[in-house]
Order: C-alpha cells, then sequence, then structure tokens
C-alpha cells in the first residue's frame, strides 16, 4: 500500500462531509487515525516489531491523529468498565463528583472486606475477596441478564418475545440496574458510595434486589418461549 | 511482630539507616518500614522514615480527640495505630528534652502547605509528653470554637463576652478522659461561685470544677477558664510539665462567622473560650511548652494558597506569638514515600494488581507529589 500523498490529503482534508449522514457519526476524515495511549506501545524497540506494526508506524507518520477525547487515560489503574459505570452515573455533566463517589464506594468496599478479612480466623483468610475491582466486575457479570425481551406488535396485540442480548447490552443493562436500584431504594440520609458498596457487595455473593430482578426478567423470558418464533432476526 | 524487631536489630547493629536499607536483604524489604521503640523519647535520627506502634488503649487514653479523621478511620480498618517519625517531629522533640523550664515557656509553630502531616506532628509531640507524665492541654481544632456555633450565650462573668456552652462541654469531657491524675492533684487557689447557689472552695480538686461544667452546661465555658487559670498559675511551681498544643491556633486572631442576635459580628476576642486560651498562648508562664499548629483547611476568610505564619496569622496574630520557633514540615521525602508505601502494601491497601509495579508506585508519587494527604486519598480507591 503506497501511503498517500501529502498534497492530496491537504486538498480533501477541508469540508469533508459523508454521503449519507448515520445517526452515530464523526466529524472526522476517515484517514484520521485513533491516538494510541498505552506506554507499552512506544516503549517496544524497533525489531521486536511485526510487519503489520512496522506499517502502521510508517503510516502514523504521515496521517494526521485525532484528538484525544478526556477520558482517554495513559494511567496503569484506567479501567473502561469503571469509567463506563462513573460516566452512567454522573448527572448534568458533574464527571468530578461522580469520579468521587465511585473512589469513594471503591474505598467503602475495601474497608469493609479488610475488616472482615482482619477478623477472620486463619483458615478462611483465603476465602475473603478484598480487591474492589475484582468485586466490581465479578458483581457486574453476576447481575448481566442472558436473554432479554422485546416489544413486537403483531395482529395488532404486542408480545413480549424473548431475544438475545449483545454483550453492550448485557453491561449496559446490569450498569442501570444497580445505579437505578441505589438511588431509588435507598434511605434519605445514607450516601451514594454507602448503598453501592452495600448493593455491589450483595451482587457479588449472588444476592440481593438486582440479582432478583435478573431472576425475574429470565423467568419471563422462559414464560414467554411460546413466542420465540415472532422474532425475525 | 517478632519477625520485624529481628529485622530491626540488623539494622541497628549496622549504624545508619541509609547503611541499613542496603543491608536487610530483599527478602524482607518491608519490615524495615516498622520500629519495635514504641517509646517518643527514643526516636532519634535513626529512627526517620521509620513507622511506630501505639497500643489501641493508649490511642484512647491520650487522644479522645485530636487525630485526623482519616487516620482514626485508618486506625478502625488497620486494627492498629502506627505513625511516622518524621524530622519536624525529632525536631521538636529535641527541642523539648533540652529546653530549661524555669525559663518562660517557648512557643513552637509548626507550618506547612496543606496535608503535609502538621496534625500528625503534634499528635507525636503531644504522644511524647503524656508519656513523659506531662500535662497536656490539647485543643484539637480552634477553628472549631470560632464557627457553626449553634448556641452563644452572654457571659455572666464578663457582660461583653459571649459563652459557648456545647463547644466547652465537648472539650471538658475530652479533657477528663486524658488527664485523670492530674485533676486530682492539682488544688483551687481560689474560691469560685458558679451562679448563685454553687461554691467550689479553696483546696479542692481540679476534678470538681470540671465535673461542676459538665453537670451545669451553661457555666462550661466558666469552668474551662478557671481550669485554664488555676494550671497556668500552678505551672512555675514545678510538680508538673505543662504542655499546651493548639491546632489551628491561626483561629484565634482572625474573623469568625458567628453574629450576636442583633446580627452584628462576632470578633474573636468577645469569645470566653478564645480570650481565655489567648492568655494560655502568651508565653509569661513557665514550666512547659507551647506547641502549636498552622491550619488553612479550617480557616475563614484566607485564600486557600496561605500557608506562611504571616499570611495565615495575620498582623494581631503574628505580634501576639513573636517571638516563636517555627517548624516547617515538607512534604515526603523519598525515604518517607518509600516507607509509606510499603507499609500500604504490608497492611493490604494497595489491592490493585498495578499498584504493586514499579510503574504503579512511579504513577502514584507523580500523582500525589509526594504530599501525605494526596497519597492517602489516591491510595484509598486503589
Amino acid at each position: 500500500m503506497a501511503a498517500p500523498s501529502a498534497a492530496g490529503l491537504g486538498r480533501r482534508l477541508r469540508a469533508w462531509l459523508p454521503r449519507i449522514m448515520p445517526v452515530r457519526w464523526s466529524r472526522y476524515n476517515p484517514s484520521y487515525l485513533e491516538p494510541e495511549a498505552k506506554k507499552e506501545s512506544y516503549q517496544k524497540p524497533l525489531e521486536e516489531l511485526t510487519e503489520e506494526e512496522r506499517e502502521h508506524m510508517e503510516l502514523k507518520a504521515v496521517r494526521p491523529i485525532k484528538a484525544a477525547p478526556p477520558s482517554l487515560s495513559s494511567s496503569v489503574f484506567s479501567d473502561p468498565m469503571i469509567s463506563k459505570f462513573t460516566n452512567m452515573m454522573m448527572k448534568s455533566g458533574n464527571k468530578v463528583l461522580a469520579r468521587s463517589l465511585m473512589s469513594q464506594t471503591l474505598e467503602a468496599i475495601k474497608r469493609k472486606q479488610l475488616e472482615k478479612y482482619h477478623k477472620a480466623p486463619e483458615n478462611e483468610k483465603e476465602t475473603i475477596e478484598c480487591n474492589p475491582y475484582v468485586i466490581f466486575h465479578q458483581a457486574l457479570k453476576n447481575c448481566q441478564p442472558i436473554i432479554g425481551l422485546s416489544n413486537i406488535t403483531k395482529g395488532g396485540k404486542t408480545y413480549q418475545v424473548p431475544i438475545p442480548l449483545t454483550d453492550n447490552r448485557k453491561r449496559f443493562l446490569a450498569m442501570k440496574w444497580l445505579i437505578a436500584e441505589c438511588r431509588e431504594n435507598k434511605h434519605r440520609r445514607t450516601l451514594m458510595p454507602e448503598k453501592l458498596s452495600q448493593e455491589l457487595l450483595l451482587a457479588f455473593n449472588n444476592e440481593g434486589p438486582v440479582i432478583k430482578k435478573k431472576h425475574v426478567l429470565h423467568k419471563m423470558a422462559e414464560a414467554n418461549r411460546a413466542y420465540a418464533h415472532f422474532r425475525w432476526w | 511482630q517478632l519477625d520485624r524487631g529481628c529485622a530491626l536489630h540488623t539494622a541497628a547493629r549496622g549504624g545508619l539507616s541509609s547503611v541499613s536499607s542496603q543491608d536487610v536483604p530483599a527478602q524482607r524489604p518491608r519490615a524495615i518500614f516498622h520500629t519495635s521503640e514504641n517509646d517518643p523519647a527514643k526516636h532519634t535520627e535513626q529512627h526517620e522514615g521509620r513507622l511506630y506502634n501505639i497500643p489501641l488503649e493508649e490511642v484512647k487514653a491520650v487522644f479522645p480527640h485530636g487525630l485526623p479523621h482519616r487516620f482514626q478511620q485508618q486506625i478502625q480498618t488497620f486494627n492498629e495505630a502506627r505513625v511516622m517519625v518524621r524530622k519536624p517531629a525529632l525536631e521538636i522533640l529535641a527541642y523539648l528534652k533540652g529546653s530549661n523550664f524555669a525559663h518562660p515557656a517557648v512557643r513552637y509553630v509548626i507550618y506547612g502547605e496543606r496535608g503535609t502531616g502538621k496534625t500528625m506532628t503534634l499528635c507525636h509531640v503531644v504522644h511524647y509528653c503524656s508519656r513523659q507524665g506531662w500535662l497536656v492541654l490539647h485543643v484539637p481544632d480552634a477553628h472549631l470554637w470560632v464557627k457553626n456555633c449553634k448556641e452563644l450565650f452572654q457571659s455572666s462573668y464578663n457582660k461583653d463576652r459571649l459563652d459557648q456552652p456545647l463547644q466547652a462541654s465537648v472539650w471538658l469531657k475530652n479533657f477528663k478522659t486524658s488527664n485523670e491524675r492530674f485533676l486530682q492533684e492539682i488544688k483551687t487557689q481560689k474560691k469560685y461561685m458558679w451562679g448563685k447557689r454553687e461554691i467550689t472552695e479553696e483546696g479542692r480538686p481540679l476534678r470538681e470544677v470540671v465535673e461542676q461544667g459538665l453537670a451545669r452546661v451553661r457555666s462550661a465555658t466558666d469552668a474551662v477558664g478557671v481550669v485554664l487559670r488555676e494550671i497556668k498559675q500552678q505551672s512555675h511551681r514545678g510538680s508538673f510539665r505543662l504542655l499546651v498544643a493548639v491546632d489551628g491556633v491561626n483561629a484565634l486572631w482572625g474573623r469568625t462567622t458567628l453574629s450576636k442576635e442583633d446580627k452584628s459580628p462576632v470578633s474573636p476576642e468577645e469569645l470566653t473560650l478564645v480570650h481565655n486560651l489567648r492568655k494560655m498562648v502568651t508565653n509569661d508562664w513557665s514550666g512547659g511548652a507551647i506547641v502549636t499548629t498552622l491550619s488553612q483547611t479550617g480557616s475563614l476568610f484566607k485564600p486557600s494558597s496561605a500557608y506562611t505564619p504571616q499570611e495565615l496569622l495575620g498582623k494581631e496574630g503574628f505580634d501576639a506569638l513573636d517571638p516563636f520557633v517555627p517548624i516547617p514540615v515538607p512534604n515526603y521525602s523519598p525515604r518517607e514515600f518509600e516507607s509509606c508505601y510499603g507499609y500500604y502494601l504490608e497492611r493490604k491497601w494497595l489491592q490493585h494488581e498495578k499498584a504493586h509495579t514499579e510503574d504503579g508506585k512511579a504513577e502514584l508519587q507523580f500523582l500525589s507529589g509526594s504530599n501525605p494527604r494526596q497519597l492517602d486519598r489516591l491510595a484509598g480507591p486503589l
């Protein structure tokens, strides 16, 4: 693949609009490349790179790079799931508050588990999980439904039809249920980190209202098995 | 526990602590951050950067108030109280050990940027003094006396001044917990009338004054004033040493957010508690020392970048405290940072897998700027 000429790029970069306008689209010319934030990719010496990586590096020398979004981080502690969850907790763009709530939640989980750990007898100490990130990921995985329901109208009547869910949809539903549960069903005086840490620990042990909601959804899907053939995709 | 002691003995035989950190083999890299020397009187430069343990019963007896909130949470989570020995505290301890108590009390002002460990330095000094058997007058945060006060009464002793019964009774309760035996030994030197009926005779132990203040909350402020005055008058005799430890001393000479019933602002002189505390902090008495801390965090009407004594105390406060010995408290040195990081790792506070790596450690050091408070805040969710 010969690298395109710089002059041609300069002419075509200005005022580019696609022929069809999709719903979620970006204004960038397709020749723009994504920014690379991971330190490890820049620390590899030249010999270790494979062919495609070498080509990619040469391409980056001529092509323009998109601007880095504010959520892109080169920190070793950044986690995409935690960022997604923080964004979903955010209200009216107050990311500072959402992030501080998230860090207070993780700290609360860690404190509770560590207290339990230090009071437990020796043989039980290995069973207690103290890492808040492991608990968070496992709790989310436990809350994800396997099968979902969708409204399909046929012959004037709307039926709840069981449909398979994509991974993204499962993750979204799990996070949404957790946040909704913590916002609605808590005492006026309890703070969000306290309630969220409680719910995450319950979900980690496969208990709690969110897991119950998931089971209710599964039962409804099982009950509506007869309509599964209404799905055409 | 034994492992830590052994590691320290080999280190102690090595001599200099910098040499010992290379001598001790890599199998126990974390144990050298602790020291088994629990008596602050024996802390020297060799223990710098290391953490010493305070038994939990002693914590409850010596610090009923005064420890920062996050440190109290840490004590509860880790089930132990470990304080780092740092240079500013060692400096003050050296001065206290060498001071002549026949001379007027020397004033020490601990200052530094936000979150560098001023309150913990003060607590270290308070622990040393209580171990040595001094009478410790610890005011945990003077800013609490000049803001957010729900009840302000006109003082019965002096018509111009205002009483704060709630704050005074809380302080009296904690003072009683920390200095039980002194309250029995020190006797009043004057007769005091509380209102129209209650009287405390001359020669009664101070404990009765404190009980009176706790029982009748209205006279708690006057009880505090009496206690301070009696202690100050009797300190020069030499039967006990007095340490006046005030955290946030810049509150005594600033403005308050309180207002009287006619909405006019209250200045600090008009508060009885502040007035009496100012008298304690002057150097016209002997037989002890005054160790104070400046604090911007709870201060009123001061910019957040102010940390030097001149900025925080203002002209009035600086003139009142002058001459004093300034003790700056810097951020963690590289060795102290290693020590704190090693402690968090050992207590399983840093749970993230990447936090154990060199990259994670470098990132923590960069993000916190070696500031103790920032490091604590960052290490919380990790």
